[in-house]
């Protein structure tokens, strides 16, 4: 095993975020992670939806967005900052942005490029598969 | 005890949620030299068992953690 392969299928909020905490703290700690994001997982990453917090939540992400005691950082920025400190790649899947009719410039400016299903097997075949 | 330790960092994280100390500190640490003394300043109750067992496996040194009133202060030495 040679780091995570995370795939990010779900718009649901607190996934998400669960989802860029483990894979930060792995790349902080210098173990390889690939983050694919497909399906709705895309939608959280527009511009728009960043900027307006409209998530898809539960009681718990409504906490975290305005939680005044405790300061969580949105998974775009945990995303962000684990890119700069260890090796972690994040890819938007190509056919899920041609069904949303979006490009790669219409989400936040963390990913490294677009990929397809080969493209990504090829980069997950040495690691461990995390889906949400 | 705690009054002997001298931090040669320290990192004011009170009021981050997780993992915000822990990656706060990994940050720090990384481009520390070895022996660095730092002192994580957390009020995140979970970084007191999460940062522990991030510095084992990392291989560097848990000197002490030092519970304040409102928060604690996690000493950790870089290998």
């Amino acid at each position: 095993m040679n780091g995570y392969a995370i795939v990010i299928a779900t718009d649901e909020f607190e996934k998400i975020t669960a989802a860029s905490i483990i894979g930060s703290i792995a790349a902080a700690s210098d173990i390889p992670v690939d983050v694919f994001v497909t399906m709705n997982g895309l939608r959280p990453f527009e511009h728009e939806v960043v900027e307006t917090r409209d998530f898809t939540t539960g009681p718990l992400g409504e906490a975290m967005l305005t939680s005044e005691e405790t300061e969580v950082p949105l998974f775009t920025e945990q995303f962000r900052d684990a890119r700069d400190m260890g090796p972690m790649n994040l890819y938007a899947c190509t056919m899920a942005m041609e069904m949303w009719g979006r490009e790669l410039d219409d989400y936040v400016d963390i990913f490294d490029d677009e990929l397809g299903v080969s493209g990504f097997l090829t980069k997950a075949a040495d690691k461990q598969v995390i889906f949400v | 005890m705690s009054e002997q330790l001298t931090a040669d960092v320290t990192i004011d994280a009170r009021g981050a949620g997780c993992p915000g100390p822990l990656m706060d500190l990994i940050g720090k640490v990384k481009k520390a030299d070895s022996g660095t003394v730092f002192e994580l300043q957390t009020s995140d109750r979970g970084s007191v068992t999460d940062v522990p067992e991030w510095v084992e496996k990392a291989g560097h040194e848990l000197l002490e953690t030092v519970e304040h009133d409102d928060y604690w202060s996690i000493y950790v030495e870089k290998a």
